[in-house]
């Protein structure tokens, strides 16, 4: 009697408190997807923009009514900036310099993230320190230095030490212009943005259980041998994060590249170029300018966008569970 | 004479005396190393070894220490290639780089002439024109300006990704266009191409209004338009669309920052905030002692991260202006130029990250 009683007063109680709270819900989704639709146009408007822009022949530029589709649609704008690129020799030189620089700098910065994660050794936490120091420091600050390395490159300054003693002169080799000005960097961990790397791997292999990797060793598997049999196979997560950055990243690259590229030029540099010194003598003037411009900006980016739109979903999967925080 | 006295007294006295106890430990220690280079010895002996020649690892507790011993051997030698890039890619040219700051440069092969000259490019910059004090002035304040704003927007907006909701995917997805598409190269054309108020809005604005006024192509948002329209005074008008620019411009360097922060907020166990229910907490009790206790590295990762983003942008001028001395072959002034800015900005984040961690992560700990 009383449970029925005391029932039938707490359900109205609830059923209002449901209502209520699901009331709530509804405006507060409503404000979420409000709020996250207007943020992805600013974001995506430019994209957008860009596509529209790049279809568009001179007269729709100069046609009021035409405002996002061309009415007289054309491909003369990829063809031209096609042209304004040199698309297949910028690309194959991005590729090569930029793309091989990037699986380099993958590999390289887990093997060393790998052995600030699970070894001990003197003075790790200081070099650890200078890790992130690196991360923080720009690029730009060591460019002249670098820039001067290369051209003289004396193997690690040992032919620049050789040369002060008097007498001695070895010729020293010119980098320049060769994609070693990013393989080598690359491949010692000290590319683009290395130390940001090195700290997200090695806050993922710390995660890492151990078991496994005694139970390898165990079975007599040297610390190499476990790192590449054992740890990389169980961190696709962490590889395909990092991939993606330094993918990026190597093909965004401007900084550098365009000081140590003078004839070999990797898309980035044209492309920064591409207005000025070729659209402009093409006819793409003033206000005919955007279509061009966004024809080549859409060009340059197409291969990312694609590899983009093909892991999307793994990708934001796999930062999901790197848990990139100490 | 007089030592033969004494050695013959020592004798004299160990043999009447008991053995003290410090000289029975140190003859226990004695014996005890001689057990264990006997051990040794023996260990060595009985080692097996397989048919490549490599020693079989027996599981004697003692032998695995030697293992742990190797191990940090093992450590540096995964980090050398490492500890080598960052002499050779990082450090030298730092040290070089510092130096160029403070002296007269011209390049000669294989190294740089340089003559120290103390504080002299410092004194030429600023006196030759007031070009590089401007720069340094604006890009100073927007990075004070632009940092805190940009870390909160992102924090909200990684919270909203991270609660469950439908097309959540999509909307991750789009928030890391800005990552692929907001290149510097990209920015830098882009503005060249639709104006100078900022890359983002002049899609939409100026170049619509220029465009409109001129030749007459729509664009879709075009809020200067729409300003106008409204007949206010001219200067709000600039301020309002100035301000309209920064929310562009911010929202779009919010990418990396809400993707790490989602990464960050993944890692807080679920049960914390089962638990807080339980216990009654509001949503908002939740966010100021869970959820932002949680993530406080990933706070600071954001920071150091956003600001290394704002530093190298495309547009900020102070760069430009390094770049273009460069070019000129004026490598110390460049230098100098280049390390000023960077040393105040150091400073700034130096005290940042300290007051961060004194105050927050001290008492989130």
């Amino acid at each position: 009697m009383t449970t029925e009683k005391k029932l039938k007063r707490t359900v109205p109680a609830l059923n209002k408190y449901k209502l209520k709270s699901v009331g709530a819900n509804i405006v507060v989704s409503i404000f979420r997807y409000v709020l996250l639709i207007a943020i992805s146009y600013i974001i995506l408007y430019p994209l957008f923009a860009m596509i529209g822009y790049s279809f568009m022949s001179k007269a729709d530029m100069l046609d009021t009514s035409v405002t996002w589709i061309a009415k007289r649609g054309t491909f003369e704008n990829y063809k031209v900036a096609w042209e304004a690129l040199e698309y297949p020799t910028s690309l194959l030189n991005t590729i090569t310099i930029h793309l091989v620089s990037a699986v380099l700098e993958i590999f390289s910065c887990a093997v060393a993230a790998y052995g600030f994660a699970r070894f001990k050794f003197k003075c790790r936490g200081l070099l650890f320190g200078i890790v992130l120091f690196t991360a923080i420091v720009p690029v730009q600050i060591l460019v002249i230095p670098l820039f001067l390395n290369y051209q003289y490159f004396g193997f690690g300054y040992i032919v620049n030490l050789l040369n002060m003693i008097p007498g001695v002169e070895i010729p020293y080799i010119s980098l320049t212009d060769t994609p070693f000005t990013f393989w080598l960097p690359s491949l010692f961990g000290a590319g683009l943005r290395s130390g940001l790397f090195i700290f997200i791997y090695r806050q993922f292999f710390i995660g890492l259980p151990k078991e496994l990797e005694e139970a390898s060793w165990i079975d007599g598997c040297n610390p190499l041998m476990t790192f590449f049999r054992v740890v990389i196979p169980s961190s696709g997560v962490v590889f395909l994060t990092v991939s993606i950055f330094s993918i990026i990243w190597h093909w965004n690259e401007y900084y550098q590249s365009v000081i140590f590229f003078n004839e070999t030029l990797p898309l980035s540099v044209v492309l920064s170029g591409v207005r000025s010194l070729k659209l402009e003598n093409m006819g793409y003037r003033e206000q005919f300018a955007a279509p061009g411009v966004s024809a080549s900006c859409l060009l340059f980016m197409a291969p990312i966008l694609i590899m983009y739109l093909f892991l999307q979903k793994k990708f934001i999967q796999s930062i999901d569970r790197v848990g990139i925080v100490g | 004479m007089k030592k033969d006295k004494n050695v013959e007294l020592e004798a004299n006295t160990t043999e009447e005396r008991k053995p003290t106890l410090s000289e029975i430990l140190k003859a226990e220690e004695a014996e005890l190393k001689a057990q264990k280079k006997a051990e040794k010895a023996k260990r060595k002996a009985k080692y097996a070894y397989d048919i490549n020649g490599n020693i079989i690892p027996d599981l004697d507790v003692k032998h695995v220490k030697g293992i742990e011993s190797k191990k940090s051997w093992y450590g540096f030698y995964f980090i050398l290639p490492w500890l080598i890039g960052l002499v050779l890619f990082f450090l030298i040219p730092l040290i070089s780089s510092l130096t160029y700051a403070f002296s007269d440069v011209t390049p000669e092969p294989g190294y740089m002439d340089t003559t120290w000259v103390g504080l002299e490019n410092y004194r030429y910059i600023f006196d030759s024109s007031d070009t590089y004090q401007k720069a340094l002035l604006g890009s100073i304040g927007d990075f004070v300006l632009q940092l805190p704003i940009i870390v909160i927007i992102s924090l909200i907006l990684a919270l909203i990704l991270n609660s469950n909701f439908k097309g959540r995917t999509f909307f991750r997805g789009v928030f890391f266009v800005p990552v692929i598409v907001a290149a510097g190269v990209i920015m830098g054309l882009l503005t060249q191409s639709y104006g100078e108020n900022g890359p983002i809005i002049q899609l939409s604005s100026t170049v619509a209004a220029d465009a409109y006024s001129t030749v007459g192509t729509g664009g879709g948002l075009d809020v200067t338009e729409l300003l106008t329209s409204l007949e206010l005074p001219a200067d709000i008008t600039e301020q309002l669309s100035s301000l309209i620019t920064d929310i562009f411009n911010t929202i779009w360097s919010c990418g990396i920052p809400v993707v790490l922060f989602i990464a960050g907020l993944q890692t807080i166990p679920a049960q914390l905030y089962e638990a807080s229910k339980v216990e009654g907490a509001t949503t908002w009790e939740e966010f100021w002692y869970i959820t932002l206790p949680s993530i406080g590295q990933t706070l600071l990762l954001v920071i150091i991260f956003t600001l290394i983003e704002l530093l190298t942008k495309s547009d900020n001028e102070v760069i430009n202006l390094a770049y273009a001395q460069i070019t000129n072959v004026e490598y110390g002034l460049s230098s100098a130029m280049l390390w000023l800015f960077f040393a105040i900005i150091g400073v700034i984040t130096g005290l940042i990250i300290l007051i961060f961690s004194k105050t927050c992560l001290k008492r989130w700990e």
